[in-house]
């Protein structure tokens, strides 16, 4: 059988199956669509460009573009310009190549209206200017999805704005300094080699001045940043690493303008250019892993919904949440999250309350059941009356204490800074010190100032601005390696220094959704149309189900049954062969007067062909693989595990048991999670909490160090300082190993640099340093940190 | 060596560095090396219809402004 190429997305298929257009071949309408919209466009020069790359055949099933059009929507994403012109920034999805990009660009400038396109290759997002009397955004968007693209919205005000101006910041003045470093190092060979063969004082001159000129822009341009760090540590009365960078700079360029004018003596102008020139890019380093608590709270915001859907007599109205009253009548609709709490009044349905709850079967909610704001309605329609205002729901109070906590957080002083601090007024004093002992043993008062300033320079903050921020990258690239991501390099240090690890069962512990630990057949029975009854269905008990249909049997396709309905809170009804067919809990058994002994505490899954049961399906949510390991792991290196879930007390003691944690408080609200992490802090513990859900929100913005699933909610995520990206215990237990060893490179740094000094600064004080040995004591002592940390980056491959 | 030719070379290559800097700096400012991917492709698409779009583009964001400007407060 050949194979043939779509003309649009390049995917081979058989020729057979192919819809055949001419001499075109399309493996679906939506390639060929997107083939003749753009032959008709005159854009068909893309397919020349794109050469062998094939492209994801178009996805049908949009939301409707009319979404972009709302006020809500316009007010959380669009900005407008000074011109009067909207602004949006999308994720554009689809783009696998260079040409993609040029289509979308050129689609897009092609559209009436549309002033800008811009779209980013690296990172596939897009900003798109438009005259909003001209165009909708509605229009662009269905203008990207015909060509075969996707579009999402994502706010790129507060975070990224900010952080890509500092960085952009940062080069930039790394990029003056490397330059005038290296350039001065070649003026240093001549100033180095005429030091020991002889010069005359003429050239040495013209030499200090070249050197002048370069170090005053690396002084003032790039090191501004620490003129300003130094200024903000006075003000708050410390004596920080940059204040000793600054003086120490400062001092020397000075000194170093004073040496020329007068022609006497030798330049430290290199030595300025060098400091400034290493700290910048220990710096530079820090800046690149770090992040932003108020940046993380914009992201909570954006995940309660903006608008409801409120019945007014015959109409419905989307009111913004904030005008929701007391009393108001609410719709919530299939996939909708509640946003206010309330009584529901009418209709009926399966609610998703594991975010709030940690549980993970579904609640069925009827007249007159309560609404949780924040849970989402899995296949519910129904009306309920609001029974509080959106401040005081749920999710909104949730969210209030989430942001106080967030700004309480308690943080634990780094090693590094505690040290400079120390280091820093030690050295300014034995500066200060030198220089006043030499002037009176009597010197001159050149050759004091000289030799008090060498003290300065040579105590070379280089190897100790380095020190921390190399040992961090490397923490950060071990666990990038093996899917663990440290949001901030400080966080490593806290987390190497933690006392005991608190643990979420579901999702965190378990896998939180339920597998079938025992079948048991009563009767044989076709096992395909089973599999196709539990398959219409998105319950967790029958996806828990399908998959152990799936497993266990080989080869097993779905049976052709004629309907399947799902009966909410009880289970599936259907039909094959004219045969009823039931599968459901022991409610849905006594419902149709079948027996069955329901005293058990598991999720039992039962099916029934024709009024009689044939099959028994126990269900648990069980531990992951290599949960049982890591615990104990964590256990040996003398941590305390405590485990806290909203699951019943019975559940949790045997999950708690199968995985060896002694301690463990079942059936808590979010609330009290936090508050058991809140507790534990004060009995003088440093917590790293381990969650997935937003049940763990606050617990996890309590603890000292949150880690979170990578699988778990977006909320939990964005509050965390560590996330697993697969998921399991054991990457946790890894991520407590990696920053162990991280905090015992930076010890071992920063011990490097203070035996460095404790060498130098004594050669220093005696007056026994030349601008060569203090340059070149410089970039050694800074090499050898450097280098420690690449050694236990590649002994720990 | 007459120690201005040691000052005159200084300076001439100092300068010349400086403006490849000056140019690098603008570079970067400019929003330049943002997208590295798309940089090291640009050259694929830069012919004369590129231009035409470009000219295209900028008429429209004129005529937009224009209209601005006319209408009436």
């Amino acid at each position: 059988m050949s194979k043939v190429k779509c003309d649009h997305c390049h995917l081979e298929f058989r020729d057979e199956i192919m819809i055949h257009d001419g001499e075109y071949r399309f493996c679906c309408n939506g390639c060929q669509g997107i083939f003749h919209l753009l032959k008709d466009e005159g854009l068909e020069s893309f397919y020349s460009k794109i050469g062998d790359t094939t492209l994801s055949p178009p996805s049908e099933a949009y939301e409707a573009s009319s979404n972009f059009d709302t006020q809500a929507f316009h007010q959380r994403f669009v900005t407008t310009t000074k011109q009067g012109l909207s602004q949006v920034s999308l994720v554009i999805e689809g783009i696998h190549c260079a040409a993609c990009v040029w289509l979308n660009e050129k689609a897009l400038h092609r559209m009436e209206g549309v002033i800008e396109a811009h779209i980013n290759y690296t990172n596939n997002k897009a900003r798109i200017s438009w005259d909003p009397e001209t165009v909708k955004l509605s229009a662009i968007i269905d203008m990207i999805r015909a060509i075969g693209y996707n579009a999402f919205p994502y706010d790129a005000s507060l975070q990224e704005v900010r952080a890509n101006k500092e960085r952009k910041e940062y080069y930039l003045r790394m990029a003056v300094a490397t330059f005038a470093t290296m350039n001065m190092m070649w003026i240093a060979v001549a100033q180095y080699a005429g030091y020991f063969t002889g010069i005359t004082q003429e050239i040495k001159t013209i030499l200090n001045v070249a050197e002048w000129v370069l170090a005053t822009p690396v002084l003032f341009y790039s090191g501004w940043v620490f003129y300003r760090g130094a200024y903000y540590g006075l003000r708050n009365k410390a004596v920080t690493m940059d204040l000793l960078v600054v003086t120490g700079s400062s001092l020397a360029y000075l000194y170093s303008i004073y040496i020329t004018l007068f022609e006497k003596g030798e330049a430290y102008f290199d030595s300025v250019a060098m400091i400034i020139t290493f700290v910048l890019f220990g710096k530079f380093l820090e800046v690149l892993s770090r992040k932003n608590a108020a940046d993380t709270l914009d992201i909570i915001g954006k995940h309660i919904p903006g608008e409801v859907s409120v019945i007014e007599g015959e109409n419905i109205r989307q009111i913004n949440v904030n005008d929701v009253k007391v009393g108001d009548l609410i719709l919530i609709r299939t996939g909708e999250k509640a946003a206010i709490d309330g009584e529901v009044i009418s209709g009926e349905g399966s609610f998703d309350e594991s975010n709030l709850t940690g549980e993970s079967e579904p609640i069925f909610k009827r007249s007159g059941d309560s609404i949780i704001s924040g849970t989402t309605s899995i296949d519910a329609l129904l009306h309920y009356h609001a029974t509080k205002d959106f401040t005081h729901s749920t999710l909104s109070t949730l969210v209030n204490l989430l942001e106080n906590s967030m700004s309480n957080k308690p943080r634990i002083e780094q090693l590094a800074n505690r040290l400079s601090q120390h280091f820093s007024s030690t050295i300014l004093f034995l500066a200060v010190a030198t220089f006043w002992s030499w002037y009176f043993w009597p010197h001159s008062f050149d050759r004091s100032l000289m030799v008090g300033i060498s003290v300065i320079i040579i105590a070379c903050p280089c190897a100790l601005a380095l020190a921390t921020p190399v040992a961090t990258l490397v923490g950060l690239t071990l666990g990038a390696k093996r899917g663990i991501l440290f949001k901030s390099a400080a966080q490593i240090e806290t987390m190497a220094k933690a006392t005991m690890v608190v643990l979420d069962k579901t999702g965190t512990i378990t896998q939180g959704r339920p597998e079938v630990v025992r079948a048991t057949y009563e009767a044989p029975f076709e096992r395909s149309l089973l599999l196709s009854l539990v398959q219409s269905s998105h319950h967790p008990v029958s996806r828990g189900v399908s998959d152990y249909l799936q497993s266990s049997e080989e080869n097993l396709s779905c049976g052709v049954i004629e309907e399947a309905n799902e009966i909410p809170a009880r289970g599936i009804v259907g039909r094959a062969n004219g045969v009823m067919i039931a599968g459901g809990n022991a409610l849905l058994m006594e419902d149709m007067g079948i027996d069955v002994d329901s005293s058990t505490d598991k999720s039992v899954f039962y099916y029934a062909v024709e009024g009689k049961l044939v099959a028994v399906f126990e269900l648990r949510d069980l531990p992951k693989s290599g949960s049982a390991e890591a615990i104990h792991t964590l256990k040996a290196s003398g941590l305390r595990v405590v485990m806290l879930t909203g699951d019943h007390q019975s559940a949790a003691t045997r999950v708690a048991q199968e995985v060896g944690i002694d301690e463990l408080y079942a059936h808590l609200t979010p609330q009290d999670k936090a508050a058991y992490v809140s507790r534990f802090h004060e009995e003088g513990h440093i917590v790293v909490m381990g969650g997935d859900g937003v049940n763990d929100l606050l617990a996890l913005a309590n603890a000292d160090i949150a880690i979170a699933m990578g699988s778990g909610s977006d909320i939990a995520i964005e509050v965390s300082d560590v996330v697993l990206l697969n998921d399991s215990l054991t990457s946790l237990a890894e991520a407590h190993a990696i920053s162990h060893r991280t905090y015992r490179l930076i010890k071992q740094n920063l011990g490097i640099s203070l035996l460095y000094n404790t060498i130098t600064i004594p050669l220093a004080m005696m007056g026994a340093i030349i601008p060569l040995i203090a340059a070149i004591s410089m970039s050694f002592s800074s090499l050898l940190v450097v280098g420690n940390s690449m050694r236990s980056r590649w002994m720990y491959k | 060596m007459e120690s201005w030719v040691v000052a005159m070379m200084l300076g001439a290559s100092l300068f010349l560095g400086g403006i490849a800097l000056a140019a690098f700096l603008w570079g970067i400012k400019n929003g330049q090396f943002d997208d590295e991917k798309k940089m090291m492709n640009q050259v694929m698409y830069d012919d004369e219809a590129e231009l035409n779009d470009a000219a295209r583009l900028q008429r429209k964001r004129e005529a937009s402004e224009q209209k601005k400007e006319y209408r009436p407060e």
